[in-house]
């Protein structure tokens, strides 16, 4: 059955024009909750199917489309994009059936969720660089509206904020494309968007500045898009107005795209850079000062959302050292922390979700004993906060430990400095969990109840897949290793590292 | 027949924990038979294994590949049996007391499954065959105890107990991790450079692998991977500095305390050194390239940790907190003795450490449910208030005064006769001083013997002040029901005689060594010719201590109003345990990390990163853009997703024109 991919994507987006036109909830949140159910069955059959063993493309789809400028419709999945597509797969119904209850302007709210999930399907699929550029935009407008029409007090100014701040990103990201387009073009004669070969041709740039300048330009796409400190700046904001299942989204998948361009199109040219050796200083950098920095932020936070917020930072901060230090083994834990960080985050920003709309507040100050009263919460909770400090057993743990131990062999002092952080962030974790979850209960917060039912359900189900994958992470973590062996023969073979 | 059930040991209790977390509600005593039918069964293996490979010094070891080049495994050698049979059998015995002991808590489904799974955790840090494993479950021991001690997490103290404990042995863990990174780093070299060749059945960081790669790996770097290690059991064991955390443990049920003291915690950290031991063993000839070696370090930690703690032991008035600060006392003898009996006698340094642990076990679980009994009678844990208990206590004050001359190591030298402290803690004594006469140093030796008399009068005077003289409070006690002295007296029983098996176990202990190495434990030094005050020597201070508190607590021979009082400043800081939870939790955790580094965090980023660059310089810039921009569009915020289509649309368009020609 070929043109699955293409299938995987149609699905949603047919299920977002149909939720758009319906008239009640009851149907809006069905049709959300069937096509992105059939999007997921659509790629764990993918999955089932995909060959772990080889780093090139599997199921690729070609269509023609501006043939006049090399644009084509192409679609294809390897190592790095496969359990992203899986995460997306899963994140995107669970958060539906997390949200069950909204009331808002239903037939909007899970329509754009929909579109939430075509546009990541695209940026993890598509393999023309056009394409992946358009999907990338995408992603941006129903979040964008999300936060604007769902939000918080001041959603206004940080809906406009995440948009302007990404959306310039992401420009700059399309004048380093274009600059790699012409490139290719003048050396070859004729114009082709497809992204291997734009990314083969970079290294056929002559200026070594302007090697850089790109370089530098993609990067701080990605960069801005993960966040990575100093560039984070929007992602608390974003966070504290956002309505849960925008948060979700936003944690869970729309960061993922800033990690995923680190491995698809930063490792492929990084060797061939005109300064590699500091550009990934630079990049280990930025990775342990993220990781650092997210640290001590979510340390001083009395909101337990942009608590959670500031630890993606830290968090996403072990994907771009992982990445900069160039060996196999930490790549592949970079590209599963992305996985299990959808993951763990997920029941995060639930758990923060259900407490505001149990508790009327997020404010750790405010809050108190709350598990008297919320027990399935503060089980799932607690699971979550102890997967996101790094329990061995659960999957942040295999990727962080795949990280620190095979990054020391390139970046010692990186990583001597990021095991630093892990006794703070066991302690941001759980004195947050000891103020606002355990002690004595707050009477002031008047007689709360436990969170519903759907809602607990999806965070139980991302629990079970938290520890499934932090057992047995090979399902996902061959493929990447695949891959990332094969990133990095141009490592070696350019002598980039010894 | 039994060893090829040997994964069942730890996945017994594991099972046991999932069923009664889900069906203990509806199971009668909060489903509490689950986890004893589990536990009993871990035991039954690690028995009937035992009896398999004892008469053919056999090991058990079955491995698997897990991910990246590691491993899932079991590895049973003389090491693992022991302690499998110890922490199986106590933890078996504790959970049977806890029926009773814990029949009126509403939560015993939790309980009972946390318990379980706490003991879950500590057997398959013994059985790993592997440093990467031992991690985990030695982590998912830490997990288990921060559930335990905080399981009446509506009080706010158990709830801050269970914070501190988990982070203050994060530190310590953190130090471990970074020795699993350094040794992963230096294997993986090793291998690399072809020096030394790995099977297909070997794992990188299989104990095995690694104890064979000893010779191959940097001497300074070994030294720094094992002092990596020993930071780790400094946290799991509650060496100093990192000790604070085990006598606020006591907020958790008692049983609980006595599963942390005696079966399923802080045994853990000894335990890793001694199952890296030929890795410590090592490390001593890099003494010349400046770097102390690790032996050294983990005898001057462990002495003074045992010397200090006993100091704090003295003057605790919770009866729970005196048995804390004895076991961390005691932890520390155990580490003494793997550091001063390693310079002295090698690899036999197990064996007489291992002793102590297992002896200690025995009596610090006796200690803890015979406190654990007391408490349940008389509703308090200020011994101050308790008194005269022994007429309405009989078993439980026997039991415990049996516990408390293990603990301060009474016994007949010479004719050899005493309790299980007797033997395993003068074996320690007498390999202090053993060091000393070989290295001129007999500062561990004092620490050790100074100690010895502190435990001795603080655990008597324990005793004296909860069992004798008049009763100090109305309270009418009673002895507790038979479910809870049936495990008290047989524990006695493991403290009176398990220390005649002390030549036996010595004997096995020392072929772990050669079992793994290959080579054969260093037996140099025929044990020297002790002059008879040495051997006397701790069991005098063991009487004089007991002596001493007889004296004060019970004749009442001495006032103590003027020592005991707030005006002493010793007492002051013996009371304020050196000040160490202001310093740790006050001073280091809130006051540096929450309100210096992260506060000022918080204020670059929110007021310097967010307000001034991005807020003000470029926010304003785009704004006057925007100014800019609106007069040509409509103004509404919502137009930028537009915007964003047409920009594409135009480029589109721009270049098509341009380029439309080719």
């Amino acid at each position: 059955m070929a043109a699955l991919i293409s299938l995987m994507i149609a699905i949603p987006l047919l299920g977002a024009i149909i939720t758009f036109l319906t008239r009640t909830r009851e149907q809006a949140r069905s049709i959300a909750l069937l096509t992105s159910g059939l999007s997921l069955v659509i790629s764990l059959i993918l999955f089932s199917r995909f060959d772990s063993s080889i780093s090139t493309i599997q199921f690729g789809e070609s269509y023609p489309w501006i043939a006049s400028l090399g644009v084509s419709l192409k679609f294809g999945l390897d190592g790095i994009g496969m359990p992203l597509v899986l995460l997306s797969n899963i994140v995107i119904p669970l958060t539906v059936l997390f949200a069950w209850g909204e009331t808002k302007q239903a037939n909007q709210f899970y329509g754009l969720i929909l579109l939430e999930l075509v546009g990541v399907l695209g940026v993890f699929t598509s393999l023309d660089f056009f394409v992946f550029y358009i999907f990338w935009e995408i992603v941006l407008i129903p979040m964008y509206f999300l936060i604007s029409i769902w939000g918080g007090p001041r959603k206004d100014y940080s809906a406009i904020k995440f948009f302007i701040y990404t959306h310039v990103a992401s420009l700059v990201m399309l004048l380093a494309i274009f600059s790699l387009y012409f490139n290719a073009w003048q050396v070859s004669g004729v114009p082709n968007f497809d992204m291997f070969y734009l990314l083969k041709n970079y290294s056929v740039i002559e200026s070594p500045l302007l090697k850089d300048a790109i370089f530098l330009a993609l990067l701080f796409g990605f960069l801005v898009k993960m966040p990575a400190v100093p560039f984070h700046t929007w992602l608390p904001d974003a966070h504290v107005e956002a309505p849960t299942a925008g948060s979700v989204i936003l944690a869970a998948l729309l960061l993922k795209m800033g990690g995923y361009g680190l491995f698809r199109v930063i490792l492929p040219i990084l060797p061939f850079s005109g300064s590699p050796g500091k550009l990934i200083s630079l990049m280990a950098i930025i990775g342990v000062l993220s990781i650092l920095y997210g640290t001590f932020l979510a340390l001083a936070q009395r909101d337990l959302k942009k608590m959670v917020a500031y630890s993606s930072i830290s968090h996403m901060g072990y994907v771009t050292l992982g990445a900069a230090a160039l060996i196999p083994l930490s790549v592949s834990g970079a590209m599963f922390q992305q996985f299990s960080h959808g993951l763990i985050t997920a029941v995060l920003f639930m758990s923060c979700g259900v407490i505001q709309h149990s508790a009327g507040t997020r404010i750790i100050h405010d809050l108190g004993g709350i598990a008297k009263h919320m027990p399935k919460l503060a089980f799932l909770m607690l699971a979550g906060f102890l997967a996101s400090l790094g329990l061995p057993g659960m999957s942040g743990f295999i990727a962080e430990f795949l990280i620190l131990v095979n990054s020391y062999f390139t970046l010692p002092t990186f990583v001597i400095l990021a095991l630093f952080g892990i006794v703070f962030t066991a302690g941001y974790h759980l004195w947050a969990m000891q103020r606002a979850v355990f002690g004595t209960y707050n009477e002031k917060l008047g007689h709360i109840h436990d969170g519903a039912d759907y809602g607990i359900a999806s965070m139980a189900i991302l629990v079970l897949l938290i520890i499934f994958f932090g057992l047995n992470p090979n399902p996902v973590l061959t493929m990447m290793t695949t891959n990332a062996n094969q990133l990095l023969n141009f490592v070696v073979l350019r002598g980039v590292i010894t | 027949m039994f060893s090829d059930y040997a994964a069942l040991i730890v996945l017994l209790p594991v099972i046991a924990f999932v069923l009664t977390l889900f069906l203990g509600k509806k199971l009668p005593h909060g489903g509490a038979y689950l986890p004893i039918a589990a536990i009993a069964g871990s035991f039954i293996i690690s028995l009937g294994t035992f009896l398999e490979i004892y008469p053919t010094d056999g090991i058990v070891q079955q491995s698997m590949p897990w991910f990246a080049g590691m491993n899932l495994g079991i590895l049973i050698d003389p090491l693992a049996v022991v302690m499998l049979m110890m922490v199986s059998f106590v933890s078996l015995l504790i959970h049977i007391y806890a029926v009773g002991y814990m029949s009126h808590d509403p939560a015993k489904p939790r309980y009972f499954a946390e318990t379980s799974l706490f003991t879950a955790a500590m057997l398959s840090v013994i059985l790993s065959d592997n440093i990467l494993q031992f991690f985990i479950s030695w982590e998912l021991v830490g997990l288990c105890s921060f559930l335990l001690i905080g399981f009446w997490y509506h009080k706010p103290s158990a709830a801050a107990a269970a914070k501190k404990a988990f982070l203050v042995t994060r530190v310590g863990d953190v130090m471990f991790l970074a020795g699993i990174v350094l040794l992963y780093v230096n294997m993986s070299e090793i291998i690399t450079s072809r020096a030394f060749s790995v099977g297909p059945e070997n794992f990188i960081l299989q104990f095995k692998t690694m104890f064979e790669a000893i010779p191959l790996i940097n001497p300074t770097q070994l030294t720094y991977i094992t002092l990596l290690f020993f930071g780790g059991a400094i946290g799991k064991s509650g060496q100093f500095p990192l000790h604070g955390w085990l006598p606020d443990a006591m907020e958790g049920p008692t049983t609980v305390s006595a599963l942390i003291h005696a079966a399923t915690m802080v045994t853990a950290g000894v335990y890793l050194v001694a199952r890296t031991f030929p890795m410590f063993a090592a490390t001593p000839a890099t003494l010349s390239a400046g770097v102390p070696d690790s032996l050294l370090i983990v005898a001057y930690v462990g002495g003074f940790t045992a010397l200090f703690a006993a100091t704090m032991g003295l003057v605790m008035n919770d009866i729970k907190r005196v048995l804390a600060y004895s076991t961390v006392s005691q932890l520390g003898y155990m580490m003494l003795a793997l550091g001063t009996a390693g310079a002295v006698v090698g690899a036999q340094a197990v064996g007489i450490s291992m002793f102590h642990l297992i002896s200690h076990a025995f009596f610090k679980a006796l200690l803890f449910l015979c406190a654990g009994s007391v408490i349940h009678a008389v509703g308090t844990n200020d011994i101050r208030e308790m008194g005269g208990l022994f007429g309405k206590m009989k078993i439980t004050g026997t039991t415990m005064f049996i516990a408390a001359l293990a603990l301060a190591g009474i016994g007949i030298p010479f004719i050899n006769i005493g309790t299980a402290g007797f033997f395993s803690k003068d074996m320690i004594i007498e390999k202090a001083f053993e060091y000393g006469e070989l290295k001129g140093d007999f500062i561990p030796y004092a620490f050790a013997i100074i100690a010895a008399l502190l435990t001795s009068i603080y655990i008597f005077r324990l005793w004296f002040m909860a069992f004798t003289g008049k009763p100090r409070s109305e309270r009418h006690s009673h002895e507790s029901p038979g479910v809870m002295t049936r495990p008290l007296m047989i524990l006695a029983l493991f403290a009176l005689f398990f220390g005649f098996a002390h030549l036996g176990f010595y004997d096995y202990l020392n072929k772990n060594f050669e079992l793994m190495t290959g080579e054969k434990a260093a037996l140099e030094g025929e044990s020297l010719q002790m002059s008879p005050i040495i051997v006397l020597l701790p069991v005098i201070v063991g009487v004089l201590g007991l002596l001493i508190s007889y004296a004060i607590y019970h004749r009442r021979m001495l006032d103590m109003s003027k020592l005991v009082s707030t005006q002493n400043p010793l007492y002051k800081l013996l009371l304020n345990r050196y000040y160490e939870p202001k310093i740790g939790a006050d001073i280091i955790g809130v006051k540096l990390t929450h309100d210096v580094v992260a506060q000022s965090g918080e204020f670059v980023d929110r007021k310097i990163i967010d307000g001034l660059v991005i807020d003000n310089i470029i926010g304003n810039t785009l704004f006057k853009l925007g100014e800019f921009v609106r007069k040509l569009q409509t103004g509404v915020v919502q137009n930028y997703a537009s915007v964003t289509i047409l920009g594409i649309g135009l480029l589109i368009i721009i270049l098509r024109i341009k380029f439309g020609g080719t």
